[in-house]
């Protein structure tokens, strides 16, 4: 599973679009964004609440068909793909992590990491996996079921889970909005760690994104923005001043 | 409290759609037998007296036994289902002893209107019942229907009764943790069984079993052929509603020995594998009856089968066709009531996973496997609940094949046994394929989907 693809960005979308409903009840979630990620770097998406950041996610990962516009992942373009065939390529293809986790709370953490693996019809490497779960420092857990294991535990649990098929971008929802700050800094420090994968991280907290190579702000769905080498205090400025920018555009 | 009790329910209609059906056809069930005892409290001769009142009192006792435990299993996996926002609430502040004041208010509501809907059924039941057995000269042509309120709100009292008592304790259980919201991920269920129901258990096995060897020993040399019947007729329902208070046990233990053919099977059989036996306690509301289904259909249409053999030599008396209408209204009614709850407990169970059946298809499963993996529970808990129900069978088919002196193993119909099991394992699929089908995925809008 070599993923030091030939593509310099292992994501691009270009012209997407997604808009929820229809007629003058229409929500226009997405309205037009271009955007790529080179590989190997680690990009948050920021924003308001409501602007678009999980649609655009979601529409990133195959998740969910954009209403317009085109997905780029590792050189494929996968939005016209079926179902079926999005899946294949998305759990082979993209790592995913959650808010909330999403771990199987029957499966041991083991079992969890291994389960794209199964579900793309492999066997788990055994070894591979005891790996990942060190690398994301819990390789004393490996029998545990979530239940057991703290949130700090299950995401990093998940985050090893996102690694197992060597996936070309790794993208993270909010992956620190469960978690308290101590153990979103171990999170977010594994997420930097990673430097050998893409990743694309939604969040709005500037303390997270100041973790980031760079920063993107997202504005009633489209690109209000850009920022490199981040840190908090900017992140922060920078969100106020949006935020602004949104409650000037509600008044008039 | 009530008026949250209130408008909780109307926003999930469905998911006390269960309950409803639950104490709504047990209602019907226990009323319309109900009626018959009551019917033989009035002005009829004392041998059609005693006719409606065997029939009411076995038919309807084993009914009962059986709907209450339906009802109960039901409420069980309706509360479960809300385990996710009953932690929500405390997080907020309410006291468990509030939580479980809302769950009884609910399950209250809900009995009470499924009870009352039973209670018009049963009328009309009860009515239909008693032509039956007058047009099959059961009873006299001029008994006349003698059931009325009195019958009718005992029976609804005793299912709304029993549903409160139930959500009392599924209450206790659901807010007996700390409050948390990590319930979200259906992570803290604790598959433990209370002592007293392992107690109910031991004890109704324990009966059918005795009540097997008294046949072989006592009944079997009695001057009356159907003392043997007396004795070891129930002998396989008690056994069955016996092993199905320990479904929870059984799933665990016996799914671990499906373990290596599900392993094999591909990614749905891994899946169903594990949550087979580490959550055997959501998929027991559904073992169970499959285990009363199979006990009760198997062993009572093989004693009835042995008994027409035994007895071919004798003539068809009035009392062999009353115990033989009585005996196909037992398997009839319980099958049916057993079948609609393995239906509905089918539909409650996959919706209360609809949240962990979407997150397998997020992190890339098609949603065919997803479906397979539900079907490969499905095949799990019909292969248990055939085997274990078969078992209890023979709580029946043993006694009384041997006191009719056809031995262990009965003389004929040996061909019906797997028809009935093959019949129920279909059934079982059927309704797992019928409730996935309603699981459509959804993408995340930050949250697992929770309706
Ligand atoms: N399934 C949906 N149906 C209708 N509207 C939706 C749906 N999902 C999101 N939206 C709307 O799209 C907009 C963007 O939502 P989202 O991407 O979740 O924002 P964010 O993650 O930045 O808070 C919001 O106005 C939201 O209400
Ligand atoms: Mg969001």
């Amino acid at each position: 599973m070599n993923t030091s693809t030939q593509a310099p960005f292992a994501l691009e979308v270009s012209g997407l679009t997604r808009t929820y409903g229809e007629g003058v009840g229409a929500v226009h979630a997405l309205a037009g964004v271009d955007l790529a990620f080179p590989s190997g770097t680690f990009t948050a998406v920021m924003g308001p609440s409501g602007s678009g950041k999980s649609t655009f996610l979601t529409c990133a990962a195959g998740l969910e068909r954009p209403t317009g516009g085109a997905v780029v992942i590792d050189g494929q373009e996968i939005t016209r793909w079926s179902e079926d065939d999005r899946t294949r390529f998305r759990r082979e293809r993209i790592g995913f992590v959650f808010q909330g986790f999403h771990l199987m709370p029957y499966l041991t953490a083991e079992q969890n990491v291994g389960l794209p693996l199964r579900l793309a019809g492999h066997r788990p490497d055994r070894a591979r996996v005891r790996s990942l779960l060190e690398r994301v420092g819990l390789s004393d857990r490996a029998g545990h079921l979530p239940g057991t294991l703290s949130g700090g535990q299950q995401q990093r649990v998940a985050i090893a889970r996102a690694l197992v098929t060597g996936p070309a971008v790794i993208l993270a929802d909010e992956p620190t909005g469960s978690l308290d700050s101590r153990t979103a800094h171990d999170v977010l420090r594994l997420l930097r760690s990673l430097d050998d994968r893409t990743v694309v991280m939604v969040t709005h907290d500037p303390v997270a994104a100041a973790y980031a190579d760079s920063v993107v702000f997202l504005v009633d769905g489209r690109v209000a923005g850009r920022m490199d080498a981040p840190t908090a205090d900017a992140v922060a400025g920078q969100m106020a001043h949006l935020d602004d920018l949104v409650a000037v555009e509600a008044a008039s | 409290m009530t008026g949250l009790a209130l408008r909780s329910l109307r926003h999930r209609a469905t998911a006390f759609t269960a309950t409803f059906l639950a104490v709504l056809l047990g209602t019907a069930l226990i009323g319309s037998f109900a009626t018959l005892i009551q019917t033989a409290t009035g002005p009829v001769s004392s041998t059609d007296g005693e006719t409606l009142m065997v029939l009411g009192a076995v038919v309807g006792g084993w009914g009962t036994l059986i709907v209450l435990f339906s009802v109960a299993s039901t409420l069980a996996i309706t509360v479960r289902q809300r385990e996710v926002e009953i932690g929500l609430l405390r997080t907020i502040g309410a006291t468990p002893r509030q939580a479980r004041r809302l769950i009884r208010l609910e399950a209250l509501v809900v009995a009470i209107l499924a009870a009352l809907g039973g209670s018009l059924v049963a009328a009309v039941g009860g009515r239909a019942l008693l032509a039956m057995l007058r047009n099959g000269g059961l009873v006299a042509d001029d008994v006349a229907y003698g059931g009325g309120v009195a019958a009718l709100a005992a029976a609804a009292a005793g299912v709304v009764l029993t549903s409160v008592l139930a959500a009392s304790i599924a209450g206790r259980r659901a807010t007996g943790g700390p409050a948390t919201v990590a319930l979200a991920q259906g992570a803290s269920e604790s598959g433990r069984m209370r002592w007293w129901r392992v107690l109910a258990a031991l004890v109704l096995i324990g009966y059918g079993l005795a009540m097997g060897v008294v046949t072989i020993t006592v009944s079997a040399d009695s001057a009356d052929p159907y003392d043997a019947m007396a004795t070891s007729g129930s002998s396989s329902i008690l056994v069955g509603v016996g092993l199905a208070l320990l479904a929870p046990l059984l799933l665990r233990w016996l799914s671990v020995l499906a373990r290596p053919i599900l392993g094999r099977s591909g990614p749905t059989g891994h899946l169903a594998a594990y949550n087979t036996s580490r959550r055997s306690h959501l998929l027991s509301g559904v073992l169970a009856p499959v285990i009363v289904l199979t006990a009760s259909s198997i062993g009572t249409l093989t004693l009835v089968g042995i008994d027409g053999r035994t007895l071919a030599g004798g003539v068809s008396t009035p009392e062999t066709h009353t115990i033989n209408v009585l005996n196909n209204v037992v398997v009839g009614m319980l099958s049916l009531f057993a079948a609609i709850m393995v239906i509905n407990s089918f539909a409650a169970v996959v919706s209360h996973r609809r949240a962990e059946l979407n997150r397998l298809w997020l992190l890339g499963a098609t949603p065919g496997q997803v479906r397979g993996s539900v079907l490969a529970e499905a095949w799990v808990v019909a292969g248990v609940g055939v085997l274990v129900g078969a078992a209890a069978a023979l709580a029946t088919i043993v006694p009384f094949g041997v006191a009719r002196h056809e031995g262990v193993v009965p003389d004929g119909q040996l061909w019906l046994p797997p028809l009935l099991a093959a019949g129920v394992v279909l059934l079982t699929l059927l309704s797992a394929r019928s409730a996935v089908r309603r699981v459509a995925p959804a993408a995340p809008a930050g949250q697992p989907a929770l309706r």
